[in-house]
């Protein structure tokens, strides 16, 4: 039984256009500016209480790699020399315009 | 006779013993070579080697030693044989077939030599006969790989199973090799890779930390920007900072410019044109007709005809950058101006020797009324004239001016005089001989300023600058850029006793008057501002709150205790820069702060702050200090 409080819950959901959905943990989700503004109780989303995100222009394999990045960014954070992540460059385009969208 | 010797050795009858060993790859000669070795290296060994007579039981069982032995070394130098061999197999890759027939002969021969009485030698010309005979070059062949019909070269790579490779096939193998190869080198790129992550954090693109996905993703699409076919619908900020990195990169050349224009565009930024010809040019203005701003840097093949083009094609130009447009004509100068310059706002030009000379600047002031930002740098040719005509520019408001030629000081102050009361940036770089005066009527005439520049001068004096920030109208600065500004004399190294140039009493006036809202400081080679100055100026008690970037290279008067009092003092610093601070050492940085410049070897150029707090940082260096 999980006692779902507005703004507390650790992990949210992200889903993309194509129906896929990533439940991430909240504070890697708030590197992105926009999902940390979504989810803000005090913004008026209604995001901040179901704490689902719906991502209307981005696709589910372009989601899986932002949450991957939210993880990377994350696990880098006090680190100096870190190596870049991988992703494909087929990829590169989508992911750039979502990174920008999302403001990460 | 001579050539007879050892091609075909000739047997005699052979006992069923011999047959035997033949037949299990001994030789008895060899075996008896190694006994007698043996004998000759240890002969205490025992009464039953040092006694000639010797039992046939003995003998046999001396003979399966050794015999024993002998198959180990054979295994061992088998076993040393194949390793070479693969090794060789590997370096063969690279090489042509006439390299393989010789390293195959070689091996022959190297075996040969070492076990002179091997009996492989007919195993192997039965393994070699067996193989198919490779063609010759000239005439045709099946590739290995796509079973196509091609003609042999000389250069016609050998595939893995030992067949030959068409020319396609033969490059990829070699591309995947060499990839291969390139894996299994981490030892040489790390070191390259800890150069290239200073070099990113000294362009400020990283602070530590991972990157942003943003930042990620363009570096991957400048990387592969020979694939990149349509950029799609990319917001034009990030298309800017795309064009960026290609122009870093040195990418951005004829193929790659179309991904950048767009009909609907309303700005075109090449920081790097070296690469685009006359055809790009055209192009451009063709294809973003509606453009407002047009900054191109290093342009050098723009000529008369790509700029006639654009009057032609863009009439909404607002803001024009041409850094090294030196094919441009004079009369093409002149035209813009006459043609364009109703509606032109900003005009950036440096880097301009061959042509605009002081009637192309007069021109300019008289067809551009609403001109509010002026930069003109490097200029050659212009001179006094220019500064008398821009003195005119009524709504001029940002100025920037690097003039070679002689410029008088009654010039300047008129042009201050005139203009200073609307301008709120002014740059005057490398007036050596402006003097106190142009000081003075920068203090009675501008009061808006919140960018100002003053570097590489010798004459004004440390008394002067400080009368300019003693009860100035002007509210505090955010930019002040004084560096080099001191005197020069290589006879008097420390310096005249009048100060000449920023120095102690200057710097002070100076962080008086702007402290609370300055965000850029650069006082690099103000070599006579004296420690105690610094030591008041950074003293940890008093906040410069915007304060982010500080550079004091050559400063040598600057200590340890000073850097410390700058991370106590300014709480938003993210660089400071210190190149030649010799004082300065066992610094910790603390987090977010890069401290560039400070030598020791050891270390690197750039010391990142990670994760402690200033004053933890502070007090770990009094520590070390004490």
């Amino acid at each position: 039984m999980r006692d779902v409080k507005a703004g507390s819950s650790e992990y949210i959901t992200l889903v993309s256009n194509d129906g896929f959905e990533f439940k991430i943990q909240r504070s890697s989700a708030c590197i992105s500016g926009m999902i940390k503004r979504m989810l803000d109780p005090n913004g008026g989303f209604s995001e901040s209480t179901t704490n689902v995100c719906k991502f209307s222009e981005i696709n589910g394999i372009v989601l899986e790699k932002v949450c991957e990045y939210f993880y990377y960014n994350e696990k880098h954070k006090d680190s100096r020399d870190v190596p870049d992540m991988d992703f494909p460059p087929e990829l590169c385009l989508e992911l750039l315009m979502a990174a920008d969208f999302l403001d990460t | 006779m001579s050539g007879r010797r050892g091609v075909n050795t000739v047997r005699g009858p052979q006992s069923a013993l011999t047959s035997f060993l033949a037949a299990n790859n001994i030789s008895a000669a060899q075996i008896a070579e190694d006994y007698r070795r043996r004998r000759a290296a240890d002969p205490g060994e025992g009464p039953s080697t040092a006694a000639p007579t010797q039992d046939q039981d003995e003998a046999l069982a001396a003979a399966a030693q050794a015999e024993e032995d002998e198959k180990k070394t054979k295994k061992r130098k088998r076993k040393e044989e194949d390793a070479i061999d693969e090794i060789k197999k590997a370096k063969k890759a690279k090489g042509g077939k006439a390299a393989d027939k010789k390293e195959k002969a070689n091996a022959k021969k190297k075996a040969k030599k070492a076990n002179p009485d091997l009996d492989d030698s007919d195993e192997e010309d039965y393994d070699i006969d067996y193989k198919k005979a490779k063609p010759a070059p000239g005439q045709f062949e099946h590739c290995e790989s796509c079973n196509k019909r091609f003609t042999v070269t000389p250069y016609s790579k050998e595939g893995p199973d030992g067949g030959l490779l068409c020319t396609p096939c033969g490059k990829e193998m070699t591309k995947d090799l060499k990839k291969e190869q390139k894996a299994l080198q981490p030892k040489a790129a790390a070191g390259k890779r800890r150069r290239k992550v200073e070099s990113e954090k000294l362009d400020g693109v990283s602070t530590g930390g991972a990157k942003s996905l943003v930042q990620l993703c363009l570096q991957r699409v400048a990387q592969h920007h020979d694939d990149v076919e349509e950029l799609g619908d990319l917001p034009p900020k990030l298309l800017e900072r795309l064009s960026e990195i290609f122009s870093k990169k040195r990418v951005m050349k004829p193929k790659t410019l179309p991904l950048f224009l767009r009909p609907d565009l309303d700005s075109v930024v090449v920081h790097d044109a070296a690469y685009l010809e006359e055809e790009d040019y055209l192009q451009m203005f063709s294809v973003v007709p509606n453009m407002k701003k047009l900054v191109l840097s290093n342009t050098c093949q723009l000529k008369d005809k790509s700029m006639d083009y654009m009057l032609e094609r863009c009439h909404e130009l607002r803001h024009i950058a041409l850094y090294a447009a030196n094919l441009v004509s004079e009369e093409m100068w002149h035209r813009l101006f006459r043609e364009a310059g109703a509606k032109l706002e900003v005009i950036k030009l440096k880097w301009l020797d061959a042509a605009f000379e002081d009637e192309a600047v007069r021109d300019m002031v008289n067809c551009c009324p609403n001109l509010e930002r002026l930069k003109l740098k490097l200029c050659r040719r212009i001179g006094q004239d220019s500064i008398d005509s821009i003195a005119e520019l009524p709504a001029l408001q940002h100025l920037t001016l690097h003039i070679g030629r002689e410029v008088s000081n009654d010039a300047l102050i008129n042009l201050i005089e005139k203009r200073g009361s609307l301008l709120e940036t002014l740059s005057l770089e490398k007036f050596l001989d402006a003097d106190d005066a142009v000081v003075e009527a920068i203090h009675d005439n501008c009061n808006r300023l919140s960018k100002l520049r003053l570097s590489e001068n010798d004459t004004i004096t440390d008394a002067g600058f400080t009368a300019l920030f003693d009860n100035w109208s002007n509210p505090p600065l955010t930019f002040a850029d004084f560096n080099s500004t001191r005197d020069v004399d290589n006879n008097n190294p420390t310096g005249p006793e009048e100060a000449v140039g920023l120095a102690s009493s200057g710097f002070a006036a100076l962080m008086a008057h702007s402290g609370p809202s300055l965000k850029h400081l650069d006082i690099a080679s103000c070599r006579f501002i004296e420690l105690s100055a610094f030591c008041d100026v950074f003293n940890g008690a008093q906040s410069y709150p915007a304060l982010e970037y500080i550079n004091i290279s050559f400063c040598n008067k600057v200590d340890t205790s000073v850097v410390a009092g700058i991370f106590q003092s300014c709480p938003k610093l993210k660089s400071l820069v210190a190149f030649g601070c010799f004082d300065v050492d066992n610094v910790v940085v603390p987090r977010s702060i890069a401290l560039i410049g400070v030598p020791r070897a050891q270390d690197a150029i750039i010391q990142q702050g990670m994760g402690i707090d200033v004053d933890e940082a502070v007090g770990r260096m009094v520590e070390v200090g004490a």
